[in-house]
């Protein structure tokens, strides 16, 4: 690429040179216009928009403007390879309707809550939008302001605002989408191992024996890292691919088991799996013995609903979700055995001979396996839980941490874990896995931030679906939401999200490209620069850190959201918003703009302007005056290095398709918690999870509970949620390119056809889809890519015109605060025409 | 380009700012209020009259432009390629698969289509008949060129 | 044994002996009588064993096939004319119908005993199984689709350009027959590997 680029500027030099020197260039009797010049496009990498599987892609570029992409041969995720998705993305740029300058709601030319939407200047929007801040801070303090955010943040603009909120205001209300996505996972790494994130990497797909799907659709929602795994099966006998869902899907197309379970009864699955490789003789005792330890999980947590909801009264373990107390083999081995093949058949709906093939793909000493799950898993009022019982299986059998084996955690959103778990954007969480909650944790923040001692706010913030509540009750006041589209994603919105955003007491800002629901119920919105219309780096599911250039200007007046978190900075001074004691206590930080002591602070400042790569602009950088990213990531790297989590130079990640960190000497890490494949295991140890102080992984004792919503006579459907694999989250990107929307113009309830038959619906025809919370109406499939069983429908909720989260039940895991989009009640009634 | 798109087309661009902005399009912004349950609109028919589609670059996978409700994509067989794998073609008249499709990951060329591209409708997708929502104001880079 | 056949012999005895005290309009007429609820029962008997609900009281129907052809355009589609299990799968003419239900109970067999009584069974028969539809319908050349889908009432105007061609090529000519290429509309398919798609030159060798 680099030669490529070199290339050009040396034939573009030579057209200036041979211009100037006037040698006449043959234009009549050239058969290409303009010459060979005027078909070039100048292509550069970049890591694709969409999900969290992180494929390279080729940019090509011409007269400021995306003309086409393709797969990068050269990445090593995808070679070559994109999704329809991603083949489309040089189109998401350039809806007609981008938003291109800040729009404020006013009434007779002041700012209004129910004003209708005027253009502004982006001083007066950060005026209107300052003096909000100011007034709740003094009003409520410092949890009377929030944000919310995303796994679609770029590392640095997730970075400026963790910085801007925790160090800035002291607010810990700082959360991000991903919490919606995955909170549970997370969760579950620190629960397990100490420390977040996969062990393994894609590398394992070329090398596993079988494949087992907990609730991931990958065919549609991670299409090419399915292209791996349909590789790997087609091309290698006596490889497996097992899929368990509740409803057939795309990615059971592939598979030999295929399984359709009962919602919520994969926990029961888990336990009789660990129950078949104790019973058979299958523990890999040596494993068992160095390197785990049991622990039982504190159980009846309840659902995460509001606290006067019964089912949280009724619950005896909500107090404290998260507690667990030891134990050892034999009780949990006594815990599982009661997890029979017989029993679980019953309650999961799965005949037993499925099972039993399913458990014998892990017991079996021989096969190396891969578990997969994304949403399936995570979205589940047990879901931490679920994903611990999965890594059950990994340890009690020693298939974890080496090429083919090992459980892995997929990611939906781009930067779901470089963004919102690595840099720790969650309101419980600071950079480089550390805790907002632990003293030690805080003080090295405050270190390398140069923050006063005992500065930072101990107190965990507000999550996502706490947010939204809290600004109902009118206890949350101001929110800046930035690369998301909440008031679509939110469960229950129509009685949360909504309410809270309109709430006359509260003050709603939305950065966003495209003028989104969300952006039309908030009461600020400003433009947003879009992908390569800025300088940016994401990380992927494996580990794998990738970054871009800027390629094209954003149109009108848009922004990147850095720019936006950075130059807001500039509008508070330490003695506006810090405590009085603190600047009594270090008047050195006494008169400073938050700008000054967050950014301008001799770190984030530190490299010129001259560090940016020549033939690229970078806008914001200009703007500033000092190369922002690069300080941005180079401070925000100090926390990861030598603690397990160290990252390359920035300007290594220009050069290279992406790498996985932790990067030791140069070197990526494919393989974590094993001698010879990660720096951080000395030699002699074999495997240690040193993410616990014991080196130790736990193997959780935890039960199947039942989830907190199920059908009953008047509601008979369970209602699940997601995505298809032509669109991309809430659809605001993929529904203004044309082919994506005709692929899939609009949402549809997938209905079991019997029980269409049964109830007297048509193919095509409109019903409504109610809930205990709400309603939308849409139209009936019976056919297609989801097959659903009996008693099962699933809504996709792209289609802003049928706000699906109006029905959903905003009930989420009581450990991770992760939302349960994937199992509610609900009926199905035909509209009357 | 359609007449009427060009004409929408040019009149988002070149109207004032506060009028272009938030403009109602339901399924991209959501209905007034977006909390509002109205008539959701039928699911329009796919288009299936055989006519290949320009691509907008050379690099997109060509549109399908026939219908494929029920065409079978499964471990077991595959619809697609029994008329457009190459050995079939004469038979079926169909495009042949690009030949970009018979090298595997490490860009080795095979004697078939390499099994990671296996299934097809991870690229190809059908379309359905029905306007854009919005103008999409990608250029063609043909036309960027002569600017 | 020795008690079997004497018990026959007596049966058979009472009927072959000439009617004593019952007149011969009685035994005509009641004869006939008989006759009409025998074979009125009889063919309400095949009559329901025609039937769907018939077909999907075995669970090896509901589960397996069933559901399948329930999302097809055999069972939902624009005119509202729905195939059902025997429409495909029972021949109309009458003396093929008993031929294919004498066939059937081999299926009641395969019942009792469970062949196909977990999925993993009925999946790993599959492929046997569809062979002999596929034979069958070679065989009749594809009977009971044309029983519906008359070759010569097609109107191609209305057809897709490419359905038009591939028909008038292969269909209309007589070279193929229906099930050539319409494998698998009904339900999912089995393994093909080594079934070549209608159109190909290898279909062209294939004797029924």
């Amino acid at each position: 690429m680099t030669l490529a680029r070199r290339d050009l500027i040396k034939a573009q030099a030579a057209a200036i040179a041979a211009a100037a020197a006037g040698i006449p260039l043959a234009a009549e009797a050239q058969p290409v216009a303009g010459g060979r010049a005027a078909l070039e496009i100048k292509w550069s990498k970049a890591p694709c928009r969409f999900c969290g599987t992180g494929c390279g892609v080729m940019v090509g570029v011409k007269d400021d403007h995306v003309v086409a992409t393709h797969g990068d041969t050269q990445a090593e995720v995808n070679r070559g390879l994109n999704c329809v998705k991603g083949y489309f993305l040089s189109k998401i740029m350039y809806g007609a309707d981008r938003l291109t300058t800040p729009l404020l709601r006013k009434r007779n030319g002041v700012y209004a809550k129910d004003g209708a939407f005027e253009p502004v200047s982006w001083d007066e929007a950060f005026d209107v939008m300052a003096a909000q801040v100011k007034r709740i801070l003094k009003e409520k303090g410092p949890t009377g302001i929030g944000m919310f955010g995303s796994g679609q943040w770029t590392i640095w603009e997730g970075y400026a605002a963790t910085k801007l909120m925790r160090a800035g205001f002291r607010s810990n209300n700082l959360d991000p989408n991903a919490r919606h996505c995955m909170a549970s996972a997370a969760f579950a790494f620190m629960r397990s191992f100490g420390m977040d994130e996969p062990m393994g990497c894609y590398d394992d797909f070329e090398q596993a024996d079988a494949f087992v799907l907990w609730g991931s659709n990958m065919a549609e929602m991670h299409p090419i890292l399915w292209t791996r795994i349909t590789d790997r099966r087609l091309s290698t006998p006596d490889c497996k691919v097992a899929v368990l869902s509740t409803f057939t899907n795309r990615s059971s197309d592939l598979a030999d088991i295929p399984i359709v379970f009962k919602p919520g009864t994969d926990l029961a699955i888990l336990n009789y799996i660990a129950n078949h490789i104790i019973t058979t003789g299958r523990v890999n005792k040596d494993f068992v013995r160095e390197h785990t330890l049991f622990l039982k999980a504190q159980t009846d947590i309840g659902y995460g609903l509001r606290p006067d909801d019964p089912r949280e009264k009724r619950a005896a373990g909500a107090k404290d979700p998260a507690a667990t107390t030891p134990t050892d083999f034999d009780s949990y081995a006594a815990f599982v055995a009661d997890y029979t093949l017989e029993k679980v058949a019953a309650l999961s709906g799965v005949e037993a001979s499925q099972l039993h093939a399913l458990a014998e793909l892990y017991a079996d000493p021989k096969r190396k396996v891969v578990s997969l799950w994304t949403m399936g898993f995570n979205q589940h009022v047990r879901g931490v839980w679920a994903n611990q019982l999965c890594y059950n299986l990994h340890l009690l059998t020693g298939k974890i941490s080496e090429p083919g084996n090992g459980p892995f955690s997929l990611t939906g959103q781009p930067s779901a874990c470089g963004t919102a778990r690595e840099v720790g954007t969650f309101a419980h969480r600071l950079p480089a896995d550390m805790l907002v909650a632990n003293p030690a944790h805080r003080k090295h923040t405050e270190e390398l931030w140069g923050l006063p001692e005992g500065f930072l706010n101990p107190v965990p913030g507000y999550h996502a679906v706490q947010q939204d509540r809290m600004l109902k009750d009118g206890k949350l006041n101001f929110l800046w939401v930035q690369v998301n589209n909440n008031l679509q994603a939110a469960p229950n919105s129509a009685n949360e999200t909504w309410r809270g955003y309109r709430n006359p007491d509260n003050f709603i800002v939305v950065s966003d490209a495209y003028p989104t629901v969300t952006a039309k119920a908030a009461d600020l919105i400003l433009p947003s620069a879009m992908w390569v219309e800025k300088e940016g780096a994401y990380g992927n599911a494996e580990r794998r850190t990738a970054f871009w250039h800027q390629l094209v200007t954003p149109p009108g007046e848009a922004r990147s959201d850095v720019w936006q978190v950075v130059e807001f900075s500039k509008r508070f001074t330490t003695d506006e918003v810090w405590p009085v004691e603190t600047l009594a206590a270090h008047p050195q930080y006494r008169g400073k703009t938050l700008f000054q002591v967050l950014f301008r602070n001799g770190s984030v400042d530190r490299f010129p302007l001259t560090d940016i790569e020549s033939g690229y602009a970078c806008d914001d950088s200009q703007r500033f005056g000092f190369y922002l990213q690069k300080g941005l990531f180079e401070e925000y790297a100090a926390f990861g290095r030598g603690h397990g989590h160290d990252l390359a130079p920035f300007d290594t990640y220009h050069q290279v398709r992406g790498l996985r960190w932790p990067v030791v000497d140069g070197k990526e890490t494919r393989w974590r918690y094993r001698e010879g494949l990660d720096p951080y295991v000395k030699p002699g140890q074999g495997i240690r999870f040193y993410g616990r102080p014991d080196g130790r992984a736990v193997i959780l004792t935890a039960p199947y509970e039942p989830p907190a919503e199920s059908p009953d006579a008047e509601y008979g459907f369970w209602l699940v949620t997601g995505r298809v694999l032509e669109h991309w989250h809430s659809g605001s990107m993929t529904m203004r390119v044309p082919e994506l929307y005709r692929a899939f113009p609009g949402a549809r309830v997938f209905m079991n056809p019997l029980d269409a038959r049964r109830l007297g619906i048509n193919q095509g025809a409109e019903v409504e889809v109610i809930s205990r919370r709400g309603l939308i109406r849409s139209r009936i499939e019976i056919r297609g890519r989801n097959r659903m069983p009996p008693g099962v429908v699933f809504v996709p909720w792209f289609d802003a015109s049928q706000l699906i989260n109006q029905v959903t039940l905003d009930a989420t895991d009581p450990i991770s605060k992760q939302t349960d989009f994937k199992k509610c009640a609900v009926k199905i009634v035909p509209v009357v025409a | 380009m359609h007449p009427l798109l060009l004409a929408a087309l040019v009149l988002c661009v070149t109207t004032p700012l506060h009028a272009q902005v938030l403009s109602d399009t339901p399924r991209l912004s959501g209905n007034t209020p977006p909390t509002e349950a109205v008539k959701a609109v039928p699911v329009p028919p796919m288009v299936t009259n055989d006519v290949r589609q320009m691509r907008n670059y050379p690099e997109q996978p060509p549109v399908i432009p026939h219908a494929i409700e029920g065409y079978q994509l499964t471990l077991n067989t595959n619809r697609c390629l029994s008329c457009h794998a190459r050995q079939f073609t004469t038979g079926s008249g169909a495009p042949m698969i690009s030949v970009t499709h018979f090298m595997d990951r490490d860009g080795q060329v095979l004697t078939d289509v390499t099994p990671r591209r296996y299934f097809c409708t991870a690229c190809h997708v059908p379309q359905a008949d029905a306007p854009p929502l919005v103008p999409n104001t990608f250029r063609d880079s043909l036309s960027s060129g002569g600017r | 044994m020795r008690g079997l056949w004497s018990f026959a012999r007596c049966v058979w005895g009472i009927i072959r002996r000439p009617a004593t005290g019952l007149s011969l309009g009685f035994l005509t007429l009641g004869g006939f009588a008989a006759g009409v609820v025998f074979w009125g029962g009889f063919n309400t008997a095949l009559e329901y064993a025609n039937t769907e609900t018939f077909c999907v009281s075995c669970h090896e129907m509901r589960d397996n096939v069933y559901p399948e052809l329930a999302q097809t355009v055999h069972f939902s589609n624009r005119s509202g004319v729905r195939a059902t299990c025997a429409d495909c799968h029972v021949p109309h003419d009458w003396t093929y119908k008993i031929a294919r239900k004498m066939q059937a109970s081999k299926e009641v067999w395969g019942a009792l005993f469970g062949t196909i009584d977990t999925r993993e069974k009925f999946l790993g028969k599959r492929r046997e199984l569809a062979g002999h539809e596929w034979a069958r319908l070679k065989a009749n050349d594809s009977l009971e689709c044309r029983n519906c889908h008359s070759a010569v009432a097609m109107d191609l105007t209305k057809q897709a350009p490419r359905a038009a061609t591939l028909h008038s090529r292969y269909l209309l000519t007589g070279e193929r027959t229906c099930i050539d290429c319409h494998k698998g509309i009904a339900h999912q398919l089995p393994d093909m590997t080594g079934v070549p798609p209608g159109w190909s030159d290898e279909q062209a060798v294939l004797k029924p």
